[in-house]
């Protein structure tokens, strides 16, 4: 029942993908790279983070002013005088002027919040076309572990990341994981107080949340490598038009939206803005004992907020421990027969390296052969890593590893029985 | 009456073609009469195997020299592989570029390969049609 589904969404992801082929070719197909392209994301938020972090400050009273001073120049259009354009051509702000802000700073932080997006939905569809092609389970059950892992990981960079701009969205979110993390038995209390480093809030907790934010994104890099260690030169970049392609989709939407803080008081020194409220990154700065009415979601990485507000912290934690549970075991069921795992023929094995190689689940290694044989090197097929998909065969130019149920040998006598019996 | 039966051409001479097809590419189990030829095509005799990466070389020489007109492989979608990189070890493989290589005396005009999905049945057909036309005066 369960192996009929998977192969039910085999077939419509394949068919998708046929007509998306027809548009794109196979080689530039961006479903083709759907693994490669949230790391590809993620050197932009590397990148743009670093940016953002030279002028971002850490603390109660400054974390807000400063974010807000890299992104509150609303336009980036400059007349023959320097002076920037909005709307009309009328100046609004002066580009040179340090208390205005840094220049593209806002499609800077633009790049840092579409590209986080765009990481997001890659990894979706990456873990959903992975699930739906049956490529997650038994021998690939580490690659897709670490996965559920680095989305995990990813949604607690995403939202400590929400919370360092300190605005009154970022403290609502902050009472509400601590109400969620409090909900915990026996160790909640500890862990909310771990959360904001301290029993209030203070400098040290946006301090914290900083470390939260960059130590999670450096063990995300740490995770990619679980990720791909059982993975034989693993794509780790799309194809160049498809570079081009997600390249454009963030830069285009950095430029045309920005994060750009159009607050009440901009809007009250400059009316001209009034129209593009729109553009607003963050709220208003926070204020400790004040949560906002409406809480602005991020459909990406603030859907658990969602679910603990309309749902409360017990079904919040019911559901995403639920799924998060699911998901790690997805791999382990059902259980395929594994009855044509690789064999090495000793006798035949020269230890020229080809299999080892060329298999693209790291399952074969190279180990020394005891002093005076023949050869230095044997291949050695570690079982549980093993697909039974044969390239190994392939590779061997002296039928030295074979799989026993599709022996070298029968393929051979096969084709030539084909032929003997010629065409009917 | 002899000149005349001599200018009509003769029936067109039966070739044979072996194709070494992965499972997991086009649905070849449906594709196959009972003899391991495809319906659609009796000259094309099919070896199935788990990955098109598995073929090696020699096997696809071994067909050339006892007989075989052509011999392809035909595997998943490039950057599709079910096992990550079959078809592009066998791509290379063919393609002189990994080894285990084709023998440099192989005709290597009278070898294809072709990457289609499950949905791609009539791409294929057309593809190896266009192979077969290609290697017929060889």
């Amino acid at each position: 029942m369960y192996k009929k589904f998977l192969s039910l969404t085999k077939n419509l992801t394949v068919s998708l993908e046929k007509g998306l082929n027809f548009l794109t070719t196979q080689e530039n197909n961006p479903l083709y790279f759907h693994g490669a392209l949230p790391l590809y994301t993620f050197w932009f938020l590397i990148f743009s983070g670093i940016m953002l972090w030279m002028y971002y400050i850490p603390t109660l009273d400054r974390a807000w002013t400063s974010v807000n001073y890299i992104t509150s120049l609303p336009v980036l259009l400059k007349d023959a005088s320097g002076q920037l354009l909005l709307k009309n051509g009328n100046p609004v702000v002066s580009a040179i002027s340090p208390a205005t802000g840094i220049p593209y700073g806002a499609v800077v932080r633009g790049i840092h919040r579409w590209g986080a997006a765009a990481m997001m939905i890659t990894t979706l569809l990456h873990m959903l076309r992975v699930y739906f092609t049956d490529r997650h389970r038994a021998w690939r059950w580490l690659p897709w572990v670490s996965g559920v892992l680095l989305l995990m990981f990813m949604l607690f960079v995403g939202i400590t990341g929400y919370l360092l701009v300190w605005d009154a969205r970022a403290y609502s979110l902050v009472v509400s994981t601590q109400r969620w993390l409090e909900a915990v038995p026996l160790v909640g209390q500890g862990l909310s107080t771990f959360f904001i480093g301290g029993d209030a809030i203070r400098d040290f907790t946006l301090t914290r949340f900083f470390f939260f934010h960059i130590g999670g994104a450096v063990f995300i890099f740490w995770l990619i490598w679980m990720h791909f260690i059982r993975l034989h030169e693993p794509v780790v970049t799309p194809s160049r038009a498809v570079n081009f392609l997600t390249l454009g989709f963030i830069l285009v939407a950095a430029g045309v939206y920005p994060a750009v803080n159009v607050t009440n008081d901009l809007i009250a020194q400059y009316p001209v803005l009034a129209g593009d409220k729109g553009f607003i990154a963050s709220d208003a700065p926070a204020q400790i004992g004040h949560l906002v009415d409406v809480i602005r979601y991020d459909a990406w990485y603030l859907f658990p907020y969602y679910l603990i507000e309309k749902l409360g912290v017990n079904w919040a934690w019911i559901i995403l421990g639920g799924a998060t549970i699911l998901l790690l075991v997805a791999p382990f069921y059902p259980k395929d027969r594994r009855d044509n795992i690789a064999e090495v023929i000793d006798a035949k094995c020269t230890g020229c390296t080809f299999c080892s190689l060329d298999c693209p689940f790291e399952a074969i290694t190279m180990q020394e052969r005891a002093p005076g044989s023949k050869f230095k090197l044997i291949a050695v097929v570690f079982a549980p890593r093993c697909s039974e998909c044969g390239i190994c065969v392939g590779a061997c130019p002296f039928q030295a590893i074979e799989l026993p149920n599709t022996h070298s040998k029968t393929i051979e006598a096969d084709v030539l029985a084909l032929l003997k019996t010629g065409v009917q | 009456m002899s000149e005349i039966q001599s200018s009509v051409p003769s029936e067109k001479k039966k070739r044979v073609i072996v194709g070494f097809v992965c499972e997991r590419s086009i649905p070849i189990i449906e594709m196959l009469d009972a003899h391991k030829a495809l319906t659609d095509d009796p000259e094309t005799k099919i070896i199935i195997l788990p990955c098109s990466g598995m073929v090696k070389p020699t096997q696809m020489e071994l067909a050339l020299a006892n007989g075989a007109d052509a011999t392809f492989v035909c595997g998943c979608a490039m950057n599709d592989c079910h096992y990550r990189t079959g078809n592009i070890m066998i791509r290379e493989r063919l393609e002189g570029q990994r080894n285990p290589k084709l023998r440099k005396s192989t005709d290597k005009r009278k070898v294809g390969m072709f990457f289609f999905t499950m949905k791609d049945k009539r791409p294929f057909l057309d593809a190896l049609a266009q192979f077969k036309a290609s290697t017929e005066n060889l």
